[in-house]
Order: C-alpha cells, then structure tokens, then sequence
C-alpha cells in the first residue's frame, strides 16, 4: 500500500465519524406552543384575483390570520438554536404560507411539505413571543368545505 | 438509581409514546373556510368596469378594475331600402354597442358598429366544473307600431373576435321565435368573451315599418 492510499483510509473513518455525530445532533423538536394565541377563530379564503384569467388557470384564494405567537423553548436555555416553521404535506393539496412578524422571528415562506428557518441564534429566554401574520395561499378548486391546516416552529438544537 | 434491563423498556417506550402524543397536539390549525366562493359577471353589449381593465393585476394580487352594473340596453338594428325587402339576401345588422375592448386587458376584441360583445365569468371554488349557462328569453315576434309582426327566427348570428381562434363559448346561433334558448356556457374559473355579428335572413315582404323586440340573456350557475 503506497503512503497516499493509506492516509485515505485513515481519513475516511474519520470524516463519517464527523458527519455522523452532526446527524445525531440535529434532532428536530416539535415546540411547545400552547401559549400562543389566534386572533381569528377561522381564515377566511378569498379569490386572489376577483376574476379569473382567459386561460381558466391561476385560481388561487388567499386568507389571512394573525396569531401572536409565544413557544415555550425553556428546554433550550442558554444553549443555540435553530426554530424552524414547518407546514407539513396534507390534504386537500399543495398550500402555501407566508408569513411576516414584528422582528423576532424571521418573515418568509414555505410550500407545504418544508420547513423554513425563522431563528437561529442563542435562547437566552424561556418564550420566544412574536406577533406573526400568516397569509394561506391555495387552489380555489381544491376548497369543497373548510379545510384545517396544521403548522407547527420544531427545534433543531442541544437540550 | 440504577434500572435494571426491564424496568427500562417500558420507561423508554412510556417516553416514545409521550413524545408521540406530544408532537400532535402541539401544531396550529387554522381552519381556512371559501369566503364568497362564487362570483358571476355578464356582459351583453356595453359593460361597467371600474377603476380600468381587469388587468394588469396590482402589487397586491387585487385587479386594476372591478365589475359593475350598467343598466344600457343595447339596439341592434337594420334599415331595408324597398327594393331590397324581401329579395333573400340577408343583411346585415348594426348595433349601438360601443363595446369594443374586453374589459380583461383592454383588448380590441370586437368591431363596432358591426359586432356586440359577449362575455363574462363564473367563479367557483371547490373544484365544481360544470358550466354556467346563458339563455336568450326570446319573444315570439318582432312588432311594428300597428301589430305586425315578423317572427324572431329571422335574425341570426355569427361568432368571431379580433385574432380569435378555437371554439367560441358564444357561438352562432339563430333566434327561436318565442321561447328560451341557451346562446353559450362559460366553463367555471374562465374568461369568456365572442363577437357577434346579427343579420336578418330578409326572405321575405311583411308590411313596412319599425318592428323592435328584447331579448334579455339570463346567466345561471350550476
């Protein structure tokens, strides 16, 4: 075995040692978040464009609601974390939510199925609160009855 | 203290199964319920956009204009010369519609005075395809000023657009004399929108005079 070919298979234990003790770490936690407080019993859906196009497609309604949002992160004090808001995929079919906040949370969006990085830094409090208005963006053809959808903030970080 | 291999197990699965219940109640769920799902919008001859055409759409997702009512009554109409009376060539019909553009994007969509706008749409969430229908209510005859009368089945029609191409949802068609009759359908979450050119079939000699009649289109949703 020459000397390249052996610093190889010195170094390949090594890196999947790494890679792996990353993976165990970054377990993501649903946050407790029964704090938190809806302003609006329910989303009302409206046609994004009053009228529809020529083509017959682009038949999105939107509805928006405002929740001020209070996650009990206490697990996490004093340690780094990333919060994450995630949509998951669900019926009756693909969604989108936007989101903007009042600062200490970051705004954004995410297709349903994802998951987008609302903050990353020290937890240095047992709640995180913000006010967060979320905008729900779907196909008016799938809207047959109200329909529920779930989100949730996890946290990827040491406890 | 120190656990021995059994009472370990189930403390873990105690732990799995409480993890388990806890991802599930911790989630918000918004419950997103279609606000007035279901908007119509027909135009025969002139029509009332406020605000400009229905686009450009806005920054905010809202068109530039928004449907509204005209209450006009547009004429179409044609003047015989007597020797023309009768001779079965069809004439042609004008019509005092100034309707020219769709109001989708300001289009030049028909020529006036030869051709009267049709068009419109029909909104619906929840996946509902079927068409809504437009009828024409159709009076047995037209009627001069001492009740003569020339049947309604006279007067027929074409169907084009500027740069059109396809199938109209408006299509040509010929009055019944008296009656309902449906003079096109819009699929659900589009755009519609025919010219229509009128001509008076003219095969043959009825008294001479000024014969009107109204015909008044009726938009029903499934």
């Amino acid at each position: 075995m020459s000397a390249a070919r052996c610093r190889f298979a010195f170094f390949l234990p090594l890196a999947l040692t790494i890679i792996w003790a990353a993976a165990a770490q970054a377990k993501s936690i649903t946050i407790d978040d029964s704090a938190s407080q809806a302003l609006e019993p329910s989303v009302s859906m409206h046609w994004q464009t009053a009228a529809p196009s020529r083509s017959g497609r682009g038949n999105l309604m939107v509805g928006t609601t405002t929740i001020r949002v209070r996650i009990n992160v206490m697990p996490w004090l004093r340690h780094a974390g990333r919060i994450y808001l995630s949509l998951p995929a669900q019926q009756p079919g693909p969604i989108t939510l936007s989101w903007v906040t009042q600062g200490r949370f970051l705004p954004g969006q995410v297709q349903s199925g994802n998951r987008v990085l609302v903050y990353a830094g020290p937890i240095t409090t047992p709640f995180m609160e913000d006010t967060l208005t979320f905008q729900f963006t779907l196909d008016g053809s799938v809207m047959r009855r109200a329909v529920p959808v779930s989100y949730h903030f996890e946290m990827d970080g040491e406890r | 203290m120190r656990l021995s291999a059994s009472t370990l197990r189930p403390a873990l699965a105690g732990a799995v199964l409480l993890a388990a219940c806890s991802d599930a109640a911790l989630a918000y769920t918004a419950t997103l319920t279609a606000a007035a799902p279901q908007m119509i919008y027909l135009q025969v001859g002139n029509g009332t956009f406020t605000g400009g055409n229905y686009t450009p759409i806005q920054g905010n997702g809202q068109p530039t204009g928004t449907p509204g009512n005209n209450a006009t009554i547009n004429k179409v109409s044609t003047n015989l010369t007597l020797a023309a009376v009768g001779n079965g060539t069809p004439q042609a019909m004008t019509t005092d519609s100034t309707a020219t553009q769709s109001f989708w994007d300001g289009y030049t969509y028909c020529s006036v005075p030869a051709q009267l706008y049709i068009g419109g749409f029909y909104r619906t969430a929840g996946g509902n395809t079927a068409a809504a229908q437009v009828t024409a209510t159709v009076p047995a005859a037209l009627i001069d000023t001492t009740g003569d009368t020339l049947p309604f089945s006279k007067i027929s029609w074409t169907s084009s657009g500027n740069g059109d191409f396809g199938g109209e949802p408006f299509p040509a068609g010929t009055f019944v004399s008296g009656g309902v009759q449906t003079v096109g359908s819009m699929a659900s979450n589009t755009w519609n929108e025919s010219c229509w050119t009128f001509s008076y079939l003219n095969n043959t000699v009825p008294k001479s005079g000024v014969y009107s009649g109204t015909v008044v289109y009726t938009m029903s949703t499934p």
